[in-house]
């Protein structure tokens, strides 16, 4: 049995870049309330990519990401004022308001959801085939192609098949990098049970894949 | 669950270990505890490989790229701003209604500036007053149009509600008819016989200048004007009439 693997360290942000971005952040947002445009702008700018992501990885769907990036930004104009630079990183706080109104979204669609299942016939495609014989086999070996952006839509579509409670844990750590009492934090939930979830999360995600690739894994 | 009695690494321990181990924070001992348990627990090592190849998976993820407008419709959804530094670095697009507006001008725009002319301006207004002048008159109002259900079920349930109506109307008058006439007749029945009219006591009408006897008049002479003189007497002639101003001469 293999030991866990080395993670190169390059791509992620260290611990000083991360207190520069607390401390940009929070000279924005004092700039921002005191009625600095350009703050705004600039914290539009340096943001949006990120809640986009997290909003398009959850959500599954980039129309629905576009209209919740821009709610959450919506939402943290309106609430500006009311962040606290003592209480935590103001990347926490974004992402905090961002896992709300997904959930919220969440809520919502699994409604209309519920209610195009009692309207109409159970899909085949959806209900009955695992997720390995709804995806056509291509036959290539996954480590070839792992950059392309056809695995990325099959590791992207297994990832909707995650409960929201390990989908979100694993986006927040393995997409956005986001350390566990960060991820405590916005989840509300103890750091143990965050890296259950992240745990369970990314295992459950790879035996949904490993069904595509079984002959090759 | 352990499985070698040597290891005193417990399941729950493991478990609560894997990220660290994952994010390469285990060092020493509690490494080797760790993947000693890791072969030897039939659930704890499969666990391990899946997280780390679905750590893998996840990692192998490229970021989405956002679309181009999101940042100017964010600023224009909250400030209203629509900067010019951000027009600029964002790529010029035609939206479809543009492109619409665009092609709308070209076709329609020759008709409109027909239509502005004064003589055409004056027949429209003069055509939307008489419309409107009608509507009203035949009391439609549009807030009532709005509220016109035109699915085929309910068109045809205005039909046949309003030809029931138009029949209950007409069997109605034709009831009414019905009994006037029969009321008529019961009047005429039951009424007694009363005497002819006298001639003399029938009141006369107000221009009733006649003589009411034909016979007098047919000796007058209407050939003679109301400007003849008559002659007072001629008893072995007939009166002859002269007029008074004549041009005619005697022979």
């Amino acid at each position: 049995m293999a030991g866990p693997r080395i993670r190169s360290p390059q791509t992620r942000s260290t611990g000083e870049c991360r207190l520069e971005d607390a401390q940009l952040a929070a000279m924005l947002v004092r700039r921002c309330i005191a009625g600095d445009a350009a703050a705004w702008e600039e914290i539009v700018q340096r943001y949006h990519r990120r809640i986009y992501n997290i909003c398009y990885r959850f959500s599954g769907s980039a129309d629905d990401a576009q209209d919740l990036t821009q709610e959450a930004f919506i939402k943290m104009y309106r609430t500006l004022s009311s962040y606290d630079v003592e209480r935590g990183a103001f990347m926490t706080w974004v992402t905090t308001i961002t896992r709300n109104l997904l959930v919220d979204h969440f809520r919502r669609s699994k409604q209309e959801r519920l209610t195009d299942s009692l309207d109409s016939a159970p899909s085949e495609h959806e209900d009955a085939m695992p997720l390995g014989e709804q995806i056509a086999d291509k036959a290539a070996p996954p480590d070839s192609k792992v950059q392309s952006r056809e695995v990325g839509e099959f590791v992207h579509g297994a990832l909707q098949k995650l409960s929201p409670d390990l989908r979100e844990a694993v986006i927040l750590r393995d997409l956005q990098d986001m350390d566990y009492r960060e991820i405590a934090t916005v989840l509300k939930v103890p750091e143990g049970t965050v890296k259950s979830r992240i745990n369970r999360g990314r295992a459950e995600l790879a035996r949904l894949l490993q069904r595509t690739y079984k002959q090759v894994m | 669950m352990a499985m070698e009695t040597n290891n005193p690494m417990q399941c729950s321990e493991f478990d609560s270990l894997l990220s660290d181990a994952l994010d390469l924070k285990l060092t020493g001992e509690k490494l080797e505890l760790f993947q000693s348990h890791a072969r030897s627990c039939q659930n704890c090592g499969p666990l391990l490989t899946e997280a780390e190849q679905g750590q893998r998976w996840l990692k192998s993820l490229e970021d989405a790229e956002p679309p181009a407008q999101l940042v100017n419709n964010i600023l224009a959804a909250t400030t209203g701003l629509d900067t010019v530094r951000l027009r600029a670095t964002s790529p010029a697009q035609i939206s479809w209604l543009d492109r619409i507006r665009d092609w709308a001008g070209v076709a329609v725009g020759p008709m409109i500036s027909v239509a502005r002319q004064p003589r055409f301006a004056m027949s429209f207004a003069m055509v939307f007053f008489s419309l409107s002048i009608s509507l009203s008159l035949a009391g439609v109002k549009l807030s009532d149009l709005s509220h016109i259900d035109l699915r085929p079920s309910a068109v045809r349930h205005s039909y046949y509600e309003t030809s029931g109506r138009i029949v209950k109307y007409y069997e109605n008058i034709r009831f009414v008819y019905q009994m006037e006439s029969k009321v008529r007749e019961f009047k005429r029945a039951t009424a007694p016989a009363a005497p002819a009219p006298v001639e003399e006591n029938r009141p006369r009408r107000r221009n009733d200048n006649t003589s009411e006897h034909p016979g007098l008049k047919e000796d007058r002479n209407y050939s003679q004007g109301p400007n003849q003189v008559m002659l007072a007497s001629c008893p072995q002639n007939r009166p002859v009439a002269i007029a008074r101003n004549t041009y005619r001469r005697l022979s």
